[in-house]
């Protein structure tokens, strides 16, 4: 149960800071990727499975805020999320830089999935934003390597 | 379980959560534009989320603002703000139906007639993939809103027009820039018709202005023309900034929308069927 609360939590947040980066001002919401961020942090903490489940769910809720064709970022999200999951296992990506690599590589086959699969379907190219989104694993990846070490010192503090 | 299953277990979960997503794309793909009931659940799901956020933190703004500022002097400073925002709008508009169809009587009253449906509405959620195609407001069914009612930003200037989905309380506006949008309009100066497509990047091109037209220049204003009957004729769109020959028969026209996207967080729509504007 407890597992379940702190999810969704970590979606609502995400949700929540979206919604917001999107208000103040839309370039910030090219710039990183934070329901990637999400479903990697959970599918190194619970595995393969919880990875690919939640990367669906994260997947249909950015496929909401980009108003396209829901499934999209999803299907992106769900390999992604799996990834995450089964390669954490067999390697130790705790140390900082490893660890930015690893969600460096994961946000990127993330995103050429999902750029692959939005050429296919949509008539329109990806839209850069000023060559802004190429950024985004880079930027994602950094933010999520610090964002998770906070997490673990913070898990090490908890008595 | 067999065992082989259960040694499997994990990718056949993902390989159906693939499945359910492709099943998802190929719902969607084959309808285009049209919303379907899928959508619509989803949109009105998360909409009102978003909705509940931004309101939140709408709020908190206001009570901070209100804790510093004197009271008195803020609530009569909103009253005059949207007192302002309605001005601009009828201001805008008439002066535009007057410089333009004097002589149309039909138009001016239909003009005369548009201040009394203006709703406000404020932009809740831009589209995360491409900013210059579509937003969400917070206004739905609830409020009368329907598709292809046209939004205006606060200055009177053309934004796009309502398309699904539309919740209670929610509606995506498609943006003039977006490349799926095409308005009838004209040249201010040089009356030269033609069709404005967005271009997905923010700004418009003027497309089916033919190469022997002459006069037109950069800097000169365009305005719908309302031959498309779907936006009523005389608002302003945008002004010329590019005219380049090709080898077409056409020239090659790009025009900057007056709205800004950035400063885009509060519009008006105009509560009118935009069939109503072009009957008798």
């Amino acid at each position: 149960m407890r597992n379940f609360v702190k999810v969704f939590l970590g979606i609502f947040i995400v949700f929540l800071l979206n919604t917001i980066f999107s208000k103040v001002s839309p370039y910030l919401i090219l710039l990183f990727n934070l329901f990637s961020l999400v479903t990697i942090y959970f599918a190194i903490e619970k595995g393969e499975i919880y990875g690919s489940c939640l990367g669906a769910v994260c997947g249909l809720l950015q496929d909401h805020f980009s108003f396209g064709v829901y499934g999209v970022a999803g299907l992106a999200k769900t390999i992604t999320g799996y990834l995450a999951g089964y390669i954490s296992k067999k390697i130790d990506i705790h140390p900082f830089f490893r660890n930015f690599i690893f969600i460096l590589i994961l946000v990127s086959v993330e995103f050429i999935l999902w750029a692959l699969l939005y050429s296919f379907i949509s008539p329109d190219s990806v839209y850069t934003g000023r060559s802004l989104i190429f950024f985004q694993p880079f930027i994602t990846a950094l933010l999520g390597s610090v964002l998770f070490l906070l997490f673990r010192k913070f898990k090490r503090s908890e008595p | 379980m067999p065992l082989f299953l259960k040694e499997k277990k994990n990718l056949i979960i993902l390989i159906a959560l693939i499945l359910v997503q492709f099943i998802l794309i190929s719902i969607q793909v084959p309808l285009g534009q049209k919303d379907n009931y899928f959508e619509r659940a989803l949109f009105s799901i998360f909409s009102p989320i978003q909705h509940g956020i931004i309101s939140f933190f709408s709020s908190i703004g206001k009570i901070w603002k209100n804790y510093f500022y004197l009271r008195e002097v803020q609530s009569q400073n909103q009253i005059m703000e949207k007192e302002i925002f309605m001005l601009r709008q009828e201001n805008n508009l008439l002066t535009n139906a007057l410089q333009k169809f004097r002589s149309e009587k039909e138009i001016q009253e239909n003009l005369l007639k548009m201040h009394e449906n203006i709703l406000p509405a404020q932009v809740i959620g831009l589209d995360a993939t491409n900013y210059h195609k579509s937003v969400i407001i917070n206004k739905g069914t609830m409020d009368g809103l329907k598709k292809n009612m046209v939004v205006l930003d606060k200055n009177g200037n053309l934004v796009g027009r309502v398309i699904g989905p539309i919740s209670l309380k929610e509606a995506r506006v498609q943006l003039i820039t977006d490349n799926e949008s095409g308005i009838g309009v004209f040249s201010q100066q040089e009356r030269a018709m033609g069709v404005l497509v967005g271009d997905g990047q923010g700004q418009c091109s003027l497309e089916y202005i033919l190469a022997t037209t002459k006069g037109i220049s950069e800097g000169e204003e365009i305005i719908t023309s309302g031959f498309d009957r779907m936006y009523p004729s005389g608002i302003k769109v945008g002004k010329i900034v590019s005219i380049n020959k090709t080898k077409s028969l056409h020239w090659q026209i790009k025009v900057e929308p007056y709205f800004d996207f950035r400063y885009l967080d509060q519009v008006a729509v105009i509560m009118k069927d935009p069939k109503e504007f072009f009957e008798n």
